[in-house]
């Protein structure tokens, strides 16, 4: 083909070429505009009437955000995240703009590492002495400079009554035994699996000698033959369906899933096992420090609480909430495990990137084995 | 029938740049750049728990090849191949229906097909696991067959049948290949019924006046046509399905852990982003000779049309 | 009205080829099903019935930011859509089209969003746009789902070329020869005679960025903000204490909605849509 273009032809299109390369522009300009910034109201604080909390599903009071909104004015924008892990991968590279976040104790721990949290200043939370002495202090926040409890809670083990002889609180029946074969269901979580087999093997669960990890590794590829599934904390799912008939979950899950079905029960090892306390902390960037501040007051307050621990039915830390909340909480096997049964549990520690590592890489072997 | 027209870029520069321009300024702005900054991570170490130190360190890739990571490699290559022939030899079918059904019917097809996968993967996945549980209603439905046919038998006096046992469809390779195929279908489909509605169909009509059968018509005539339909399938299902983690997680059993469970793990609960890094870009290497190896062979195949 | 026999290449009417989607069928649809079935489920789980309430669909309407999350991700869903397409079939006729030096260049590319681990290119994705690029976060909408919307073109858009390029590949250079000759300059021929043959690719490859964008969870995850979660993501989060009838409404709505509005369009589109998939 030869071609026949005319002069003027060219010059229109090298113009046609030009707008479409400036409207390309005009349009990237036009959506890094500033103009197109939100309408801001402020509240008497000078902050914006607003505020993003970053939590777990299901874990927060049916009245909670109405009521903070009656009271300060601020209505609050509630993102969600599935596991911890997110939590971290999502703040890792900055904060996109969360006021408040509920992580757990371990990963307090890391993100005051990283330097991700922003100390939180208990003048402005005079409801701090609503807390419990014990939860007043932490062994992984001394004196609480960056974290509020939320809740807490227990591993355990949930179980189907009528398939389970007796009430199987050792480990053993998990780990390392063949009696329910094909009816188990353990966590997906490295970090636990790690630290579980530790306690049920006679050791603590923190600083576990390197030495002891063939051991545990060993211990778990044997038993995979006997295990149904790996779950991904929907173990409560599994066992209310009749998938499995025993299962590694946490106190309050199991608890959930009992008020359904009567011949469901949880126990905590006779090996103890693994605490953990969901805590309030302000992350590093937050734009609303000060409504963050307010929240995590009113979170403390009694009525607050009583309402929060009434719909997710997660033991509290607070003694006024406690006060108020019936006998059915209070008495709740499930939600409080009897001393007893806690007297050999331990807070699960982060204890640097190398463990991390090294325990996740255990539990590849042992899926892949 | 060319498969590329192959015309020189410079006997119309106008429409080739204007057809360039926006397509490669994206690919570089948007997906090149921001891969290149994880591709250096793949030569880097972490320093405390969220800074990340290039220092053009092989580590990572040494240890990524390790015969652990690579026996989870090359198991997921075989997942997902196997999932891919499914899809071919489902999907070709409903391809072909679609294509040469009535203009009207077509749209209504189409969307049938699609229609599924605007639902939530997350959702149907759970909706998968309650058809397949021990207690779900696949098993249910076959107790229900199960006790009719002991009743007709016991009519009969015929012997005896056991009890039902259910079947164990849930936590296991088949559920986690099932799944899979009940995810990758629509993708498989698509691009066949885009090869095949262009097809000659005089050809298929000539094909079958000469007597050759429909099924032969079809492995001589039609699926040799349709090829870079079936490529562009198999590319867009193989690939995928690869790095699907979601449904090994949670419809797999114990033995059911991939590749992308892997380096899921790494970018989020090891925290690990160099070494994440490192076995998703070996992941890209090994894929991108494969897809240069399938090149290398295609030429044969224009050959023979 | 006699049945006659069906033609030869009517395969639709012949059985084997009927039982096949009617099997495919069922496959598809029986998971959704019981998903619908259990939206109506009271109890707070998705395992055992226990009676009938409409109660989850209160919960849903009433839930403000389960519905922006919903238009949000529909918002998303259509725009990166357009471009997508746009851009694919750009792609789709260069490559198709052209010789040119780094084409093989080009072609690998355009086979990375296919060939990268999704996680990865979210991490990618969240990394350039908090630290290379930092993207304003106080926009109004739907510019602050800007993010979001370049991720899912960028993921999306080679698959559409892939697609359409498929379809091209069956272009009958006849035609665009003819046009040539009758005096059609290049673009008329493009627009003429080249883009009616890509139209069935485009179709299938827009409802396949469709599809992509709306059921992306990864990437979107790394990309979204406090004000800016779709469905996925919202869902993602709510199903961690498993999938609750809330879930399972939302899900059903959305199914009828998207059932309705198709069937809106196919019917307005009437003739000309069946043109539009119909072999020319």
């Amino acid at each position: 083909m030869l071609d026949r273009d005319l002069f003027p032809k060219r010059i229109g299109r090298k113009l046609g070429r030009r707008s479409l390369l400036s409207a390309l522009g005009a349009t990237a300009i036009g959506v890094s505009l500033e103009g197109c910034g939100k309408p801001v109201v402020r509240g008497p604080n000078g902050e914006e009437a607003k505020l993003n909390l970053y939590n777990w599903d299901t874990y927060i009071g049916k009245h909670s955000f109405e009521w903070f909104k009656d009271k300060t004015g601020v209505s609050v924008a509630l993102t969600l995240f599935a596991n911890n892990d997110e939590l971290f991968s999502k703040l890792r590279a900055g904060n996109p703009g969360f006021d408040v976040i509920v992580p757990t104790n371990d990963f307090v721990t890391r993100m005051r590492i990283a330097d991700m949290l922003t100390p939180i200043d208990k003048s402005k939370i005079p409801n701090f002495k609503n807390l419990q002495p014990a939860f007043q202090t932490a062994p992984f926040d001394p004196g609480r400079k960056y974290s509020i409890p939320y809740t807490w809670l227990a591993l355990g083990v949930g179980y189907r009554k009528s398939k389970i002889d007796g009430v199987p609180n050792s480990w053993k029946w998990l780990f390392d035994s063949d009696r329910y074969k094909g009816r188990i269901a353990i966590f997906d979580e490295a970090d636990d699996l790690v630290r579980l087999a530790a306690k049920y093997l006679g050791h603590p669960g923190t600083n576990i000698p390197v030495s002891l990890l063939p051991t545990i590794e060993a211990m778990y590829i044997r038993q995979k033959k006997n295990i149904r599934v790996f779950h991904e904390d929907n173990g409560q799912d599994l066992l209310l369906a009749g998938d499995v008939d025993i299962v590694l979950e946490y106190n309050g899950d199991i608890a959930q899933v009992m008020a359904e079905d009567d011949d469901l029960a949880f126990v905590i090892p006779k090996e103890g096992s693994l605490l953990q306390s969901d805590c309030m902390c302000i992350p590093k960037g937050a734009p609303r420090i000060d409504n963050a501040h307010r929240f995590i007051n009113f979170m403390l307050d009694a009525k607050v609480g009583a309402d929060l621990s009434s719909t997710i039915l997660y033991p509290t830390p607070n003694q006024a909430v406690l006060d108020l909340m019936p006998d059915s909480y209070r008495n709740n096997p499930a939600i409080f495990p009897p001393p007893d049964q806690m007297k050999n549990c331990e807070y699960s520690t982060f204890e640097g990137v190398e463990r991390t590592r090294m325990f996740d890489e255990l539990l590849t072997r042992v899926r892949a084995a | 029938m060319a498969e590329t027209v192959n015309e020189s870029w410079k006997k119309s520069p106008g429409m080739f740049a204007s057809l360039l321009a926006p397509p490669t300024l994206f690919l570089f702005a948007f997906l090149l750049a921001p891969l290149f900054v994880v591709w250096t991570y793949s030569f880097g170490h972490n320093e405390g728990l969220t800074e990340i130190t290039v220092d053009g360190t092989f580590a990572n890739y040494a240890h990524a090849l390790n015969p652990l990571y690579l026996s989870i490699l090359i198991k997921s290559f075989a997942f997902a191949a196997f999932t891919t022939f499914i899809c071919l030899a489902a999907g070709f079918p409903i391809a072909l229906a679609i294509t040469f059904a009535k203009a009207k019917t077509k749209s209504w097809l189409l969307l049938l097909i699609m229609l599924p996968f605007w639902t939530n993967l997350l959702i149907r996945t759970y909706a998968l696991m309650a058809l397949l549980r021990t207690q779900g209603y696949v098993n249910g439905f076959l107790h229900i067959v199960w006790n009719g046919i002991a009743g007709v038998l016991h009519l009969v006096h015929g012997p005896a049948l056991p009890a039902f046992q259910p079947l164990d469809l849930l936590y296991n390779n088949f559920a986690v290949v099932l799944g899979l195929v009940y995810v990758q279908l629509p993708f498989m489909v698509l691009p066949l019924y885009s090869a095949l509605d262009r097809l000659d169909r005089s050809l298929l009509e000539a094909s079958l006046d000469l007597g050759a059968g429909h099924l032969r018509t079809m492995v001589q005539v039609v699926l040799p046509l349709a090829m870079p339909g079936v490529a562009s399938g198999i590319l867009v299902t193989l690939i995928p399905s690869v790095g699907a983690f979601l449904t090994p997680d949670l419809l797999g059993g114990v033995d059911s852990q991939m590749i992308a469970n892997v380096i899921e793990r790494q970018f989020k609960a090891a925290n690990d982003w160099p070494f994440g890094a490192a076995i998703s870009f070996l992941l890209m290497y090994v894929t991108f000779v494969a897809i240069a190896l399938q090149s290398v062979f295609a030429p044969k195949k224009e050959a023979r049309s | 009205m006699s049945r006659s026999r069906p033609g030869p290449l009517d395969y639709l009417a012949r059985w084997p080829l009927r039982a096949w989607m009617v099997a495919t069928t069922v496959f598809l649809y029986s998971p959704l099903l019981t998903l619908m079935v259990f939206s109506f489920n009271n109890s707070r789980r998705n395992i055992v019935w226990r009676g009938f309430t409409l109660d989850y669909y209160a919960q849903v309407l009433g839930d403000d930011s389960l519905i922006q999350a919903f238009i949000n991700s529909l918002t998303i869903a259509l725009i990166s859509t357009l471009f997508s397409v746009l851009l694919g079939a750009a792609t789709a006729l260069l490559l198709w089209r052209f010789r040119f030096p780094f084409k093989a260049g080009l072609e690998g590319g355009l086979a990375l969003p296919i060939v990268v681990p999704e996680i990865c290119m979210g991490v990618a994705l969240l990394v350039f746009f908090t630290k290379v690029l930092p993207w304003p976060t106080n926009m109004v909408w739907p510019f602050n789902l800007g993010v979001i919307i370049i991720a899912h073109i960028s993921f999306s858009f080679s698959f559409v070329a892939s697609v359409v390029r498929a379809r091209l590949a069956s272009f009958n250079r006849e035609q665009e020869e003819a046009a040539r000759d009758l005096g059609a300059s290049e673009w008329r021929t493009l627009i003429d005679v080249i883009l009616p043959h890509m139209r069935p690719g485009l179709v299938a490859g827009g409802l396949l960025a469709f599809t992509l964008s709306l059921d992306d969870f990864v990437i979107t995850f790394f990309t979204s903000g406090p004000d800016t979660t779709t469905f996925p993501v919202k869902v993602y989060s709510m199903i961690r204490f498993s999938v609750t009838p809330e879930v399972n409404a939302a899900s059903t709505l959305l199914i009828v909605i998207t059932v309705a509005l198709t069937a809106i369009a196919l019917r307005l589109q009437g003739s000309d849509g069946a043109a539009a998939t119909a072999p020319h």
